[in-house]
């Protein structure tokens, strides 16, 4: 309240000044009313949008015309608009005749259309500028130092829609100016529209943040838009740690009640294929249901975290990230590289630990595996993305060509970190490429070579980028000579934010399909957090924990908001981001394929690979063999329910979207050939002497880790008895037609939501 | 950018004088912009010349040249005034009135796979190298970018490619939907359209399961799905049942498959578009325009080829003591003289010229210069794309090139552009943002070339 107050004062002192010049521009002394290129023409070319990625912000520019991107070099910009194309883009004598101003207001055709009203106080700045003689970036002009903005967040309650956003700018010669009509808004998503003067109106109930940009500095603000509910009554299960009093905390304030806790069939289903990435057997599932054991969830979890499959299961969740692949790593690096992983993580190694042995190993990548993250990761820009998107989520991608347009990062931020891995080289075998023409085929063992030598250099100052850690300090002479061992103490300290809240996030996201920050590896001062309570509690929690795994998991997995149902309550189907009710997510690829077998009990296959391993398990993404002969059906299924390719060393490669060509392939190719075969557990079922409802009480448990209901059990024995009375000759030469109806319904299981999909 | 002199003067006609910087163009993309693109084409036969056709001995032949650089084939005049090109395409020639050509495509990747990747998703890539990869952080295919901002809604898949998957040594981006997400990949396959029993095993139902057996799996599984409610309140449970009911309609009904029947084309017609791969996968494409198709892809060849006469793209260097005009004349241009004039004619015939935009391009061209092989080698500086239908004027030349076809010399046009003329005739928006996994905003075209508009 303390800004608003004083935001108004503001404004009307605003007024003053800049009504002025339009009135009597001749006759004040000209730094009165001087406009100030970078402080006052700039403002308004971002506020009008013509720096923006889509127009003259564009890397080539449009029609001709091009400005940095969202005005991050005036002295670029003061160039293009006032010097380049002999100055024909304006007129210091008649400042109304200038191209920018024709076109701006559509006195002239522009590719961009209106971009301003003739009679707005933005076109006189320009005019007033132009007039006085367009003068260019001064060394003199002062700077901003801090743009305040308030509501610093908010929660907008029907009947209220709207929010009035205000933004206020400090410079450094003292002056203040209300910049709310000048800075530029921008929403994370659709639930809500701004208008250019900040007022923020709902358009869906939900979260939404609101980016105040405004020169060279931005600020997020949360909003809110949630129901009234005069009625609203809170209800909650007990909280069980500290992950649901943040979690709960919020979901109050908005006016939501979580869902209820789910019940033990799904709990268990959940926990096992979260933990472990498989579903329980019929056996474990019963045991689990049945039991009265008050303390069985929290057990279970304890047990699930002893489980050799923990190990498998999260080894390939780095193993995607790590980029291990079979044509850059060979088949031999993808196996040493994937079995360190996973050893490490059977063995519990603490995350900083093994982060650590990962950036500064070096040597055979076959006899040292972690060499591999630098075999995999070939250039010093590569390996900086990789590094600082894993370890300290950050994306720095966008810093490479022009300084992150929503985020602190410059460009030479991303040289000198590049930097810090411009010192090594590898030393190839004289191992044959399967195929010579595919130079992506790195074979043989291959040597991470340190040297001394090399550096980076910043591409717009040609000198040499000296390694700096990413918004630490630079390096001491020293410390240059052992980079990447300074890096891995700085990086992985406790004290490092990013560092501890990246790994806790990535952990975190496993189990809800959505960071509390998110994307994941996009921490940044305008991507906030969505509880920022929660975030600190995981973080501390992972630090306490000395970075062990497994007692985050159990503290996640035994929190209440881990354990309520997927199904929405009356208030809060809506909610997406705040964790009132547990998200339906389709399954990994592999945990899927993996399921198909254990129920069918018949092993997927996959060339050039030994039998019987299970898809979670493989090492790496696509055999020699698969590449020289194609993939067969096992690979193929992968690769189409989104098994990643480990190209880009990023979570978002791994896919769990669903397509039309996924169900031509459940339908047809492959799973029906398993769900015919005579040597499967269909068919063992179906010769068995086991009753009708007997058998399909069994299948019910094994695919979908419940019993059958009553409607379901009916229609079920319906389908045995139809097909013998039927006795259809079509089937094939199926003689046993309680098989076919079995079969059928091992086909429906497979494919029922509730089996390919987490709930 | 220069404008030729005809426009600026028509321009002022239109616009008036004393507009400055006003051309026509811009007039009629402020027509645009006064609502949404109308569009001009309804489908797109995006047939793609993989190795990189020689400009010199296509469509942008120099006579006048040294010896070392023109064609040894002559130019021949064709049925567009003005217009000529190479004498061993006689039968384009005669259909040179629906087509424009583009003599100034121009860039700068020596690659096939850089080119390549610049060639099919309009937009230059980090690097020209021959291992730039495939990943998820390159562009999607023009069919993908259409299936995610304009898909069917006729029931008919909006992007469908075959009927290789293109590579130089290494996979070339683009041939599918990338950050868009596996939903927007084409459909594709690598069946034979010239096989006796080419059909695609997607569209067939696996042996011994009857429509009615899937049917009673399908029936039960529904069952299932109501008893946990699942699809009442998860949207994605949801959507992947609405593929199951689609999939069910393609497998069960005859409009999909009946588009992929090659047998049910009388033989006179599959004569007409040759019995190759490239004719028969060309015929296909017809019909799945005819069904609705928006957006087919054919790739002349698996391999960027050269140095045999009977299979392999476009590249021929002369390499192994093999001879580009020996190839050139034996096997490319004939079956291009074959097809492409009986595609055209096809369409006309059955009025889908005018709503289908063929497009005829490779990822460059070759160099003007003869080498020591009697062959060519890679050019992107300057190289010709032939444009015909949907929307684009007939018998017109945007762009010149210099006096060897080594640089453009007038309107140079890049892939971009390219791109955005694409994806403006077929009335989406080019200035249209796209956003990768990055959640990094891209535009999906450059600048539209207006002159092209019929």
């Amino acid at each position: 309240m303390r800004t608003s107050l004083y935001s108004t004062t503001l404004i009307a002192a605003w007024f003053l000044i800049s009504a002025l010049p339009s009135l009597q521009a001749t006759e004040l002394d000209s730094q009165e009313s001087h406009q100030e290129f970078t402080t006052d023409v700039m403002p308004v070319l971002s506020k009008a949008g013509c720096n923006l990625g889509t127009c003259h912000g564009n890397l080539n520019g449009k029609g001709g015309l091009k400005l940095s991107l969202r005005g991050q070099d005036p002295a670029f910009d003061y160039h293009a608009l006032v010097r380049a194309s002999r100055g024909r883009r304006i007129s210091v004598a008649s400042p109304e005749r200038s191209l920018i101003l024709m076109k701006a207001v559509g006195e002239v055709p522009h590719g961009g259309g209106l971009r301003l009203d003739r009679e707005s106080e933005h076109y006189e700045i320009l005019s007033d500028w132009l007039r006085e003689g367009a003068s260019g970036p001064s060394g003199t002009a002062a700077t901003l130092v801090h743009l305040e903005v308030s509501p610093i967040e908010a929660i907008v309650a029907d009947p209220q829609s709207q929010v009035q956003v205000r933004a206020v700018a400090t410079f450094s010669d003292g002056t203040i100016r209300d910049v709310t009509d000048t800075a530029c808004y921008e929403l994370s998503n659709l639930n809500a529209e701004v208008a250019p003067n900040g007022l923020v109106t709902r358009k869906k109930h939900g979260e939404t943040t609101l980016i105040v940009r405004y020169l060279q500095k931005q600020q997020p603000i949360p909003i809110a838009f949630i129901q009234s509910r005069p009625d609203f009554q809170w209800q909650a299960p007990a909280p069980a740690n500290e992950i649901d009093t943040h979690v709960f905390a919020k979901l109050q304030r908005l006016r939501l009640n979580p869902s209820a806790p789910c019940d033990d069939s799904v709990f268990v289903r959940r926990a096992y294929l979260d933990a472990i990435g498989k579903a329980p057997t019929s056996a474990e599932a019963k045991a689990f249901v049945t039991s009265e054991n008050p303390n069985k969830r929290t057990e279970l979890v304890d047990q699930l975290l002893q489980r050799p499959e923990f190990a498998d299961f999260w080894a390939l969740k780095y193993a995607d990230i790590l980029r291990t692949e079979e044509k850059v790593l060979d088949t031999k690096g993808v196996e040493v590289f994937h079995g360190w992983i996973r050893e490490n993580i059977a063995s519990a190694k603490p995350i900083d630990q093994f982060v650590r042995e990962l950036v500064t190993s070096s040597g055979s990548s076959f006899d040292n595996p972690p060499a591999n993250y630098y075999r995999a990761n070939r250039d010093p820009s590569t390996r900086g993305e990789t590094t600082a998107r894993l370890f300290l989520g950050t994306r720095l991608q966008c810093a490479k060509c022009h300084n992150h347009p929503f985020d602190r990062w410059t460009q030479e931020d991303y040289y000198q970190w590049a930097s810090l891995f411009s010192q090594m080289k590898y030393e190839g075998s004289d191992a044959k490429r399967q195929d010579d023409l595919d130079k992506n085929e790195i074979p043989g063992d291959e040597t991470v070579l340190i040297t001394k030598n090399d550096e980076v250099k910043n591409p717009n100052t040609s000198q040499i980028a000296p390694p700096k850690f990413l918004g630490g300090s630079q390096l001491s002479e020293d410390q240059q000579q052992s980079r990447l061992t300074e890096l891995a103490g700085w990086m992985t300290s406790p004290q490092n934010d990013l560092f501890v809240k990246s790994q806790a996030n990535f952990i975190w996201y496993q189990f809800f399909g959505l960071g509390v920050v998110d994307p994941i590896d996009d921490f940044r001062l305008t991507n906030p957090a969505s509880n920022p309570p929660l975030m600190q509690t995981l973080a501390k929690e992972l630090v306490k924990s000395e970075f062990d795994l497994r007692s985050l998991v159990a503290f996640i997995m035994k929190s209440q908001t881990y354990q309520l149902a997927s199904e929405p309550n009356e208030t809060n189907a809506f909610d997406h981001t705040s964790y009132s009710h547990a998200s339906v997510r389709r399954l990994p690829a592999e945990v899927i394929l993996d399921m198909q077998s254990d129920v069918l009990g018949v092993p997927a296959e996959f060339l050039g690979q030994e039998k019987g391993i299970r898809a979670v398990q493989l090492p790496g993404v696509l055999s020699k063999q698969a590449r020289r002969k194609g993939p067969n059906d096992g690979d193929r299924f992968l690769k189409t329910f989104g098994k990643p390719d480990r190209i880009l060393a990023c979570d978002c490669e791994r896919s769990n979207e669903t397509t039309l060509k996924q169900v031509l392939m459940l339908i047809g190719e492959g799973l029906n050939e398993r769900i015919v075969s005579p040597s499967n557990r269909v068919t063992e079922l179906a010769t068995s002497d086991r009753s009708d409802n007997d058998v399909v009480e069994e299948l019910y448990w094994s695919a979908l880790s419940r019993p059958p209901t009553e409607t379901e059990m009916a229609a079920a024995t319906a389908m045995i008895a139809g097909h013998n009375e039927q006795a259809s000759p079509d089937e094939n030469g199926t003689s046993n037609n309680r098989l076919v109806a079995l079969q059928d319904l091992a086909w429906a299981l497979l494919n029922a939501k509730e089996f390919l999909f987490r709930r | 950018m220069t404008f030729s002199a005809i426009n600026r003067r028509a321009a002022i006609r239109v616009g008036g004088a004393g507009m400055l910087g006003m051309n026509m163009p811009k007039l009629l993309r402020a027509a645009d912009q006064s609502g949404s693109i109308k569009p001009r084409a309804k489908s797109v036969i995006f047939l793609f010349q993989w190795g990189g056709p020689s400009q010199l001995d296509t469509f942008d032949m120099k006579p006048n040249a040294p010896e070392k650089v023109r064609s040894p084939y002559r130019p021949i005049s064709t049925s567009a005034p003005g217009i000529q090109i190479c004498e061993l395409m006689p039968e384009m020639a005669k259909r040179m009135h629906h087509c424009s050509l583009i003599r100034t495509m121009t860039h700068t990747m020596n690659n096939h796979a850089s080119a390549g990747y610049y060639a099919l998703s309009g937009h230059k890539p980090p690097t020209d190298d021959q291992r730039l990869r495939d990943s998820l952080d390159l562009y999607p295919a023009y069919g993908s970018v259409v299936d995610h901002l304009a898909p069917n809604t006729n029931g008919m898949p909006t992007f469908v490619a075959y009927p290789h998957v293109i590579r130089d040594g290494s996979v070339v981006p683009a041939q599918h939907a990338s950050f868009l997400g596996k939903r927007h990949d084409p459909l594709r396959f690598l069946e034979d359209p010239n096989d006796q029993s080419f059909k695609l095993p997607e569209l067939s139902l696996p042996q011994g399961l009857s429509i009615d057996r899937l049917h009673r799996r399908r029936e039960m599984q529904k069952l299932i799905d109501q008893q946990t409610k699942i699809l009442e309140y998860s949207d994605r449970a949801n959507g992947f049942d609405d593929y199951y009911q689609r999939a069910m309609s393609m497998l069960t009904s005859d409009r999909v498959r009946k588009a992929f029947d090659l047998s049910s084309e009388p033989e006179q017609v599959r004569d007409r578009y040759g019995r190759t791969t490239y004719g028969q996968s060309c015929l296909l494409a017809r019909r799945l325009v005819e069904a609705g198709v928006k957006f087919t892809t054919v790739y002349f060849s698996a391999s960027i080829g050269g140095r045999r006469v009977n299979e392999g793209g476009w590249d021929t260097h002369g390499f192994d003591n093999t001879r580009m005009y020996e190839i050139v004349n034996n096997y490319q241009l004939p079956i291009t003289d074959q097809t492409l004039p009986t595609l055209l004619d096809d369409l006309e015939e059955r009025g889908l010229l005018d709503e289908t935009l063929v497009v005829w391009m490779g990822e460059f061209g070759r160099t003007p210069d003869i080498n020591k092989n009697i062959s060519r080698d890679h050019w992107p500086r300057c190289y010709t794309t032939l444009l015909a239908g949907g929307g684009v004027k007939g018998g017109y030349v945007y762009g010149t090139s210099d006096e060897h076809a080594r640089m453009p010399a007038e309107n140079p046009v890049k892939p971009e552009d390219l791109a955005a003329t694409i994806f403006h005739l077929l009335g989406i928006d080019p200035l249209t943002e796209i956003y990768d996994r990055d959640h990094r905003p891209l535009v999906i075209g450059g600048d539209t070339i207006y002159d092209l508009f019929a």
